[in-house]
């Protein structure tokens, strides 16, 4: 017995078909479901508890399922990010590159301190793990693309995205 | 000397099928598929080729277990494993970058040998880049026909270190938390869907190509007894060149740092993590030690996926230690206790060391709970939050010392 | 029955079915490994880590709950690589468990006290500050969830997930983040919501019924039969009578499911918490309240009842066990050759039933009578007679007749009989309105057996002393009979 009663959908149409989709892209519907949590976040920063409902249901999963995978998962978040989501990796390798060093940058440049969201929306910043580009520490990441080493120069630039 | 993967990376657009094919592509896949199934089974066991991704599991023999079709009917998997997350690690993004057809070969491949018609990419959430890479390759290998007999999906992770361990792969590509199982049974029984699925690492399927058109036995030889091919290192740290830089099986240590320039800055070393930051690591007097699975097992590390961090003299053991363990902490799933609590306390008495509120009794304390955690846990990654610290503080129990009170 | 292997435990030579596990194995044999994560309901997970054994040839120690018993193993519970095990991972669970034990209604029955006792007794090292999550959360209408507590074993979420299918709890976020909760929105109130609370081996879970009234070393703990429905789970009877100040002084504390094979290991919310009546509105003493409200002794009453019983009409129901239905007919069917028998379950009595345990009959014992050849006439016969002034005595065993009527025209029907008799446990609202009322104890203060929709013959047995004068109803059907008898003879008719 589901307590909370699924009032319309949180998604535009255009959304929905992709949703459905990801349901059956794979040889088994479940096998769609963090590609589409991805485009949940994606699209809304984050992922509320009546996106995940939506999404246990049209996967027909239950939501208990859906929200551990949701908050299980660094990628997923259930407070918005800003728009552009930045990475900072602290891996050892990073680390030994100078990463605290660019995350005070980080914080002086965008004016937040790490998972707090710029007031105009664009922007929000935390401290990674291994990114997987330890050869260029200390590793930048921006919306899941790797931006090579993290710069003040760089950072600076960062403010130039829309 | 001979390089396997990396032999054309000198060519821009290698990428690109056209490029590939013309240095060789796709031959690989034409001889796999002109034999049967056991015989391509037969000369991956000939070529000693292991798991590259971390386990060092000889890569012939996990195909074998593949249960045949009348004790198993059904689909097969293929599923390769680029959610490339161990710190130090960058060599798959590399690969995945200059060479994706390549690993699309090799996943066919191992379709074949098995006689699975599904294959899976599961690209880590972080690699955008790369998934996008695989995806123009893809398509470009349908449109020359190679995926006829197999077809392959990507799929895109959302983080987690852990995702990458094989049974926790299998848990995110259906659709859970990436909480790993505990075999028996092994996924090549029971997997993806509880399909009989084979789980390698890029660079591992990377080299079936080459094995196909060369033989087993010359990829062997390349290497040590049992043992056999190259390996790709990931070198970065306090080095000069860091980068990926590809050896036969067996290279000496030394060689490998001396190929990357060698110490940035001339200064002493104090320590070459091998292959990952979950493995202990190797001083100044470990140099010759040659770089394959049994000699580095027996130095009492692990080569894992090769991704060598070269630390030097400045570097503080205790924060290199705290930084593992941090890390570990973040990643461990939660599932056993051990792993998740103990990840958790360890971090927490470091931090507290660091700050200099350390105590004498700290330091027997941590080597106690990495004993109370090492063999009590369900995975590789709870065993290294037990033996990272202690590995540290055994070589170099100084860095350690000078932070707490003395006794008495 | 699969092949039978042998094997090796602690050095001795053991049989036992090839692929049973080894924890259960051992339990066999009467070696008790311990646990946390691992139950026969609900599977084996192997997260604790608290079930290991060495087994010869392995470095390291294996989890018990995971491991088939197969020929030629060679298993120890006792070796020093197992007891430090075992104690170091004691020692991880507890290290960011919140010392609550004063004030934790889980202490007496805790795993974690358990075990500590057992095998930690340890000096604890943590110098940390213990991480902090929530506490005194309401789950739901029946539990309390303490987050800190939770060792995260998954026994509750795999209860809600396999066996009930609500989905309402999960461990969400990862790793040391990790936290038992509520699926956002969700309530726990399916209709089985008590069981985690049974499988729950710490505080994390606890009865929000049974908060802080009596500490569990107190309690008693008596085998009995629950009276809910018509399925007979097999339950335990919790009482304190040592400490009558606690409780707010009732002497049923809880009930809790027994393992069998009518119930599995579980029971419903209804029988679980049904237990009110047992300890309010209860009848003591043996009275007639017409003209003047007079208590007798027993042998009286029964002889001043023994002539009115001629030609009553009698009102019961599937509460009265075996022992009670067969003295119930010998009373009135063989002795009295009353016809006029109403005891079916009417809405009164007809409730859910699922697809797990629950009986849509909310008695239990229905099917004594069935076995006993009984009919039950219509109630609303019944009813129409009343009204006709064709019923002289209305005697009603057990029944809420409020219930079957509506309280304002049992009201008004009970008016019109010159001679009601209410016989049971509890006065009800009725109670006043009678001209004798028989104290008659409940199933918690006799013993007997009922008999489920199955079938199956279950015995229940005494877990409390009789309520003032109480007697079982079978014993006043017997009373009675004797008492009819000798007032027959008096009267020179046929006993």
């Amino acid at each position: 017995m589901n307590s909370t009663p699924l009032v319309g959908s949180p998604f535009t149409p255009a959304q929905e078909a992709v949703l459905k989709k990801w349901t059956t892209f794979y040889p088994h519907k479940e096998m769609g479901l963090v590609e589409a949590l991805r485009s949940v976040q994606e699209w809304d920063r984050h992922i509320r508890p009546e996106a995940a409902a939506y999404v246990a249901e049209l996967f027909d999963l239950p939501f208990n399922r859906v929200w551990g995978v949701a908050t299980f998962f660094p990628s997923f978040t259930t407070k918005p990010t800003g728009k552009h989501r930045i990475g900072l990796c602290h891996g050892l390798s990073c680390w030994l590159a100078g990463s605290p060093l660019m995350a005070k940058r980080l914080q002086e440049t965008l004016g937040v301190a790490e998972r707090e969201v710029t007031k105009d929306g664009r922007f929000s910043w935390e401290e990674m793990e291994c990114l997987g580009a330890c050869e260029q520490g200390p590793a930048l990441l921006v919306n899941d693309r790797l931006q090579g080493a993290a710069t003040p120069e760089k950072i600076a630039k960062l403010k130039d995205l829309e | 000397m001979t390089k396997v993967l990396t032999r054309h990376f000198d060519e821009p657009k290698l990428h690109e099928l056209e490029t590939y094919r013309r240095l060789g592509g796709y031959k690989g896949l034409e001889k796999a598929l002109s034999m049967p199934r056991k015989d391509v089974i037969e000369e991956v066991k000939k070529s000693n080729l292991r798991g590259l991704g971390g386990a060092g599991f000889p890569t012939g023999g996990k195909w074998e277990t593949v249960p045949p079709e009348e004790k198993s009917p059904g689909p097969r998997y293929v599923v390769v494993n680029c959610d490339e997350s161990e710190p130090g690690c960058f060599k798959d993004r590399v690969l995945v970058t200059r060479a994706p057809h390549q690993v699309i070969e090799g996943a066919l491949i191992v379709a074949h040998a098995i006689d699975a018609h599904d294959a899976f990419i599961f690209v880590r959430g972080e690699y955008q880049d790369q998934h996008d890479i695989f995806a123009k390759a893809i398509a470009e290998a349908e449109a020359a026909g190679f995926l006829k007999h197999c077809s392959m999906k990507l799929m895109r992770g959302a983080g987690a270190y852990i995702s990458g361990l094989d049974t926790a792969l299998l848990e995110t590509m259906e659709g859970k938390k990436a909480w790993p199982r505990q075999p028996p049974p092994f996924p090549t029984v029971f997997g993806l869907m509880g399909r009989p699925t084979v789980v390698n690492n890029v660079e591992t399927v990377s080299m079936l190509p080459h094995i196909m058109v060369n033989g087993g036995e010359w990829f062997a030889k390349l290497g040590v007894p049992k043992s056999g091919g190259t390996v790709v290192f990931s070198i970065s740290g306090h080095i000069e060149k860091p980068g990926v830089y590809e050896f036969p099986m067996g290279v000496k240590l030394r060689e490998v740092l001396a190929a990357a320039g060698g110490i940035k800055g001339g200064k002493k070393l104090k320590c070459v993590i091998p292959g990952g930051t979950s493995m202990p690591p190797l001083l100044e007097k470990d140099l010759d030690i040659a770089m394959d699975f049994d000699s580095v097992r027996a130095a009492g590390t692990f080569l894992g996926a090769g991704g060598m961090i070269v630390l030097d003299e400045t570097v503080d053991a205790v924060e290199v230690a705290h930084n593992i363990e941090r890390f570990l902490t973040h990643e461990s799933c939660g599932q056993c206790t051990p792993c998740r609590e103990g990840s958790a306390w360890t971090e927490r008495i470091l931090e507290r060391v660091l700050e200099g509120k350390g105590t004498a009794e700290d330091l027997p304390n941590l080597t106690r709970v990495g004993e109370n955690i090492t063999g009590k846990v369900i995975c590789a990654l709870g065993e290294t939050v037990g033996v990272v610290t202690r590995a540290y503080m055994t070589k170099f129990p100084e860095d350690f010392k000078k932070r707490v009170p003395n006794n008495g | 029955m699969g092949k039978i292997v042998k094997y090796k435990l602690n050095g001795r030579e053991v049989e036992a079915e090839e692929g049973r596990l080894v924890i259960d194995a051992a339990k066999d044999v009467g070696v008790e490994i311990a646990h946390y994560c691992y139950h026969p309901g609900l599977g084996n997970p192997g997260n604790c880590r608290m079930c290991v054994v060495e087994v010869a040839g392995v470095p390291k120690p294996l989890p018990s709950c995971r491991m088939p018993v197969k020929e030629g193993l060679d298993v120890r519970t006792d070796t020093e690589m197992v007891k430090r095990a075992q104690a170091g991972v004691l020692e991880l669970h507890l290290v960011n468990h919140p010392l609550d034990c004063p004030v934790c209604d889980q202490a007496g029955e805790c795993g974690l006290q358990d075990y500590y006792m057992k095998i930690g007794q340890y000096q604890s090292q943590v110098r940390e500050d213990k991480e902090h999550k929530g506490k005194r959360i309401e789950a739901g209408p029946h539990v309390m969830l303490d987050q800190e507590r939770c060792i995260l074993c998954t026994r509750c979420t795999r209860f809600v997930d396999n066996v009930t299918k609500t989905h309402e709890l999960g461990i969400f976020s990862r790793g040391h983040d990790g936290k038992l909760g509520l699926a956002p929105g969700k309530v726990l109130d399916n209709a089985y919501s008590g069981n985690v609370v049974d499988i729950c081996p710490v505080g994390a879970l606890t009865d929000r019924d049974f908060r802080y009234k009596v500490r569990v070393w107190y309690l008693d703990h008596t085998d009995s039969v629950c009276p809910g429905c018509a399925r007979g789970c097999n339950i335990s009877v919790h009482t304190n009578t040592r400490r009558p100040w606690h409780n707010d002084g009732k002497r049923v504390a809880r009930l809790k499911p027994r393992f069998s094979e009518v119930n599995g290991h579980w029971m419903c919310d209804d029988g679980r918490y049904g237990f009110a009546s047992l300890d309010a509105d209860r009848l003591g003493k043996v009275l007639r309240l017409h003209p003047e409200r007079v208590e007798l002794p027993w042998a009286d009453m029964a002889e001043e009842l023994a002539g009115r019983l001629e030609g009553a009409s009698v009102v019961a129901s599937g509460m009265l066990s075996n022992e009670d239905w067969a003295a119930f007919k010998a009373l009135f069917v063989d002795t009295l050759k009353i016809r006029d028998l109403y005891f079916s379950a009417e809405p009164d009595q007809i409730g859910v039933e699922d697809k797990l345990l629950r009986r849509s009959e909310k008695v239990p014992n229905l099917k004594g009578a069935e076995a006993l050849g009984l009919r039950s006439g219509s109630f609303d016969q019944l009813a129409k007679d009343i009204e006709g002034g064709k019923v002289s005595c209305l005697y009603i065993i057990e029944r809420d007749l409020s219930k079957v009527w509506g309280e304002a025209r049992a009201k008004a029907l009970l008016a019109k009989v010159p001679c009601v008799i209410l016989q049971g446990p509890n006065k009800g609202v009725l109670g006043d309105l009678v001209h004798y009322r028989l104290p008659a104890t409940a199933y918690v203060e006799e013993e007997g057996c009922f008999t489920n929709f199955e079938g199956k013959v279950q015995p229940y047995k005494k877990a409390l002393e009789p309520i003032g004068s109480s007697r079982p109803d079978w014993e006043i059907f017997q009373l009675l009979g004797k008492a009819v008898g000798a007032a027959r003879v008096k009267k020179g008719v046929a006993a």
